[in-house]
């Protein structure tokens, strides 16, 4: 059979995107069932290229591979492929079934949008982009797909640009994005000049040495930092929530911010010929996993409750990389990428229902929004890392595999990072859900925004049960998780949903954070402050750049003025010896010559409006002329 | 010998950039004049990948989409306070447009007069190598120039967008 | 049908043409700024295609293409500049605002 209709996958968003894109708004709008069908069709081939591919696929041997020459540059030839293996045909199922959901979703969440064309474009675009990545078999075609998909979030951010906020933080997270695409940039001119080929097969089987190996990879890892929300480039995530809430569910939980642990996942083997790089890699993880755990708690906007959550979340996929578990890496990218975007649909239901995101005004949600309530439940528990929810096993291979590779220092923290994980949901559930009732005439969400949420609550209800299956599908062993190892993550989970209980579930009364403000002023204050990241790139890099400004100023005002002061007097000097020359015949010539240029002044001064668009026209009036007297003189 | 340009590819590239040049004179908005303005690069790119010229092209796409792009959306998105400020009607300027046509149609008739060009296109185009090569040895001294030029530029933009208190 | 050098002039000749309407039509100084741009692209257009067809071994018209389009970055980037620090002043990026120079 042909397999040629993977290509098609990337290729039906990004139709969609080039028959909505250049519309007028009205048309778009009636347009967008097309972006919808587009992506659903996406869904249908993806999931006939994962049968294709399962059972029976191996890791390194695509079952079909696809590629194109673009152009040629000197003597090299730039060729953009596709290959369908098992990594790309799991990630294609995942990219599908959360982009499908949530354009299905936002049918609901965004049908009082004006421009809600314009939002289905930039979706669709982002969709093909992100589709295109997971399938690419080379790192340049990885890269552009990569820098689309950073252009998407930048738009998709900023959609509500009427807004200050939304705009700024859309330049934020394009910004610091960016910051990090210089390093994957780096990372691939030094791979170009030491193989002199992009493709992934030549690229890792090529021999590597220690020292070159070790800057390719830091350099790559500080592109997956940037696009991943790691520690310290994680500073746009939380900003980026100003976007639509269906929109931060797709790029900002599931699937671009997974893109720099996919990235990592692909050129694994250049770290491993590091080694220093591995250990960097880990330790980024365990920093981001519970400084953005801690951030989590004190929140309260259920939005950015959940984007610190998102780093947090990263960074225990970033752990599993450094400690080489590739498979559990990519485990928990799967199982989070559902329980994620489903708990942001969630939010979007509830910020829909409650009219505000903030925590404190909400309370008694399980009654008004029963299925909103469910599939949140599924959700929380599987972030929490509750059996039988998917978390819980993608979390416990993570915590394996530190136990297999004797990272015992490692384990403890990313024990206390799912103990605090496990705190912050239950904060979260038990403020919005059960807390007494402040508000009346609450409504549950339409049908469309339910249904998507249904398949990914079932999804992460079950989807834990295949992790065997797809460590053999990815020629890693995933075993069941040990009894001890998962006695002692429940043992974590259960005291952090209790420990929350115990603070925000007890009493009657919604707890006040005033108390515990009180009683830990200092510790309550740099978390707020979120650790004074924000200002501290104010501070320095603003700050150090507005010095500089103020230091060249006082060069300026001393030195060249002193320069020009001094030379004035000089010319002072030199005027007060001539003044004795200075006779009546040479002042009546100067006057009669001031006089004149006055005179003459005042009829040049009206050409001199001061008016740019007479200056341009005068120009361009001058240089047609010149036209005409060439084409008079040619002839 | 010579030979020619991929007939169908110039005109589809032709078109594409007319099309966005007229496309952002007409619309309304300024951002999408300026993707429109993306696009007319992007076009003039694969224009010059058809003439041979590599490193122009990707210099194109670097310079122009990457950077003037991005630079231009950034201006008008923090230049803009109200939605009412992107979104306007331009009346049609008759006489700004009566000068440009007729210093395009002055320049057209000035290129029927010059028959005398060749239409073939020489079939030699050295590569990128010897484009690089040639870079660094004859045109060595302008190279650096050009590098002072931006770095001046550089330091003007600062200065100028730079703190409040001046 | 071949296409050649009258083909690539006229190109150039027609988004020159209209760079420059837009450049005197129009009242944001972005948007003037933008055209300016579309009018140095169609030099370099033009740069490019005589390269090619008359001096396609020396490439000179590509080397002075390069400069040129260091010289529009250097213009983009201060220009732009400019734009934001008159903002500044006087929270407008209208050229019909900036008069100052009126003698």
């Amino acid at each position: 059979m042909s397999m040629g209709y993977v290509l098609l996958i990337p290729l039906l968003p990004a139709l969609a995107f080039a028959v909505l894109a250049p519309m007028p708004r009205t048309v778009r709008t009636r347009l967008v069932p097309l972006a919808v069908g587009a992506v659903l069709g996406s869904l249908a081939l993806s999931v006939a290229a994962f049968l294709a591919v399962w059972p029976g696929g191996h890791v390194g041997e695509p079952t079909w591979q696809g590629a194109v020459t673009i152009a040629h540059v000197g003597d090299r030839a730039l060729s953009l492929g596709l290959a369908l293996e098992p990594v790309s045909a799991i990630m294609l199922l995942v990219v599908a079934v959360v982009g499908a959901a949530v354009q299905v979703y936002s049918l609901g969440y965004m049908h009082r949008e004006e421009r809600i064309g314009w939002y289905y474009a930039a979706l669709s675009l982002f969709t093909a982009a992100m589709l295109a990545l997971v399938l690419s078999d080379n790192f340049l075609g990885l890269f552009m797909a990569w820098e689309v998909m950073g252009l998407c979030s930048y738009l998709l951010i900023g959609f509500w640009h009427e807004q200050e906020a939304p705009r700024l933080a859309s330049i934020k997270a394009f910004l610091t994005t960016k910051v990090g695409d210089l390093g994957f940039m780096l990372a691939l001119a030094v791979v170009y000049a030491e193989v002199g080929a992009f493709d992934f097969a030549t690229v890792l089987h090529h021999d590597w040495s220690a020292g070159t190996a070790t800057l390719v990879a830091l350099l790559m890892l500080f592109g997956a930092m940037g696009k991943s929300a790691q520690f310290p480039l994680h500073v746009w995530l939380p900003d980026a929530m100003a976007g639509p809430t269906p929109a931060s569910a797709l790029i900002h939980a599931a699937t671009m911010v997974a893109a720099g642990v996919f990235l990592v996942v692909r050129a694994l083997p250049i770290f491993e010929a590091s080694g220093v790089a591995l250990t960097i890699t880990l330790w980024v993880g365990l920093v981001t996993a519970l400084l953005a755990g801690l951030l989590a708690m004190v929140q309260h906007d259920i939005k950015k409750v959940l984007a610190y959550s998102t780093i947090s979340q990263l960074g225990f996929m970033f752990i599993a990389l450094g400690a080489g578990g590739s498979t559990a890496a990519l485990y928990h990218l799967v199982t989070h990428a559902y329980f994620k975007s489903l708990l942001f649909l969630g939010a979007g239901v509830i910020i829909h229902a409650a009219h505000t995101q903030d925590m404190r005004e909400m309370g008694g949600l399980a009654k008004k929004l029963p299925v909103t309530s469910l599939a949140f439940a599924s959700g929380s528990l599987a972030l929490a890392g509750i059996v039988p929810f998917s978390g819980f096993w993608s979390k416990d291979e993570i915590l394996t595999v530190l136990l297999h590779e004797h990272q015992y220092a490692a384990f403890g923290i990313a024990l206390l990072a799912a103990f605090i994980t496990a705190f912050y949901v239950a904060r979260l559930w038990f403020r919005v859900f059960t807390a007494p009732t402040q508000q009346v005439g609450l409504h549950e969400g339409h049908r469309s925004m339910l249904a998507p949420m249904a398949v990914l609550a079932a999804i992460t209800a079950v989807v834990g049960f295949f992790g065997p299956t797809l460590g053999e599908f990815l020629g890693h062993e995933i075993p069941w998780p040990a009894l001890g190892t998962a006695a002692i993550s429940t043992a974590a989970a259960v005291a952090g949903i209790a420990f929350g209980w115990w603070v925000y579930g007890r009493t009657t009364s919604v707890v006040n954070t005033q108390a515990i403000k009180q009683r830990f002023p200092h510790a309550y204050g740099v978390l707020t402050n979120k650790y004074y990241f924000d200002l501290t790139y104010g501070y320095f890099v603003v700050g150090g750049y507005t010095a500089l400004a103020r230091g060249l100023a006082t060069f300026d005002g001393s030195i060249v003025d002193g320069v020009v002061n001094g030379a004035a007097r000089l010319w002072r000097s030199l005027a007060s010896v001539g003044w004795l020359f200075d006779g009546r015949v040479i002042d009546g010539a100067v006057n009669g010559a001031a006089s004149a240029v006055r005179a003459a002044g005042a009829r040049m001064r009206t050409l001199q409006t001061g008016s740019v668009r007479g200056y341009q026209t005068l120009v361009a009036g001058a240089v047609v002329l010149l036209v005409i007297w060439i084409l008079v003189k040619g002839a | 010998m010579s030979q020619t340009l991929p007939t169908v590819a110039f005109y589809l590239l032709a078109f594409a950039a007319l099309y966005g040049a007229i496309s952002m004179m007409s619309t309304r908005n300024v951002v999408h004049a300026t993707v429109w303005l993306l696009e007319v690069m992007l076009a003039t790119a694969g224009i010059y990948l058809a003439l041979g010229a590599e490193f122009l092209a990707l210099v194109q796409v670097l310079v122009y989409a990457g950077a003037v792009a991005v630079l231009t959306l950034f201006t008008v998105m923090l230049t803009l306070r109200r939605r009412e400020d992107a979104v306007r009607p331009f009346p049609v300027a008759w006489g700004s447009l009566a000068m440009a046509a007729l210093f395009t149609g002055g320049v057209l008739l000035a290129l029927n007069g010059f028959c005398s060009v060749p239409t073939g296109m020489p079939a030699t185009a050295p590569g990128l190598e010897d484009f690089g090569r040639e870079l660094f040895t004859t045109w060595m001294v302008p190279f650096e120039i050009a590098s002072l030029v931006l770095l001046a530029a550089l330091i003007g933009a600062v200065w100028w967008t730079g703190g409040d208190d001046r | 049908m071949t296409v050649g050098l009258p083909h690539l002039l006229t190109l150039s000749a027609m988004l020159f043409g209209i760079g420059l309407y837009g450049a005197l039509s129009r009242k944001n100084a972005v948007h003037v700024m933008m055209s300016l741009e579309l009018m140095a692209n169609a030099v370099n257009l033009n740069l490019v295609a005589f390269s090619r067809f008359v001096t396609p071994e020396a490439m000179t018209g590509q080397f002075f293409a390069v400069f040129s389009m260091v010289v529009s970055a250097a213009e983009i980037g201060l220009g732009l500049g400019l734009v934001l620090a008159i903002y500044r002043r006087k929270r407008s990026v209208e050229l019909d605002a900036m008069q100052e120079l009126k003698g």
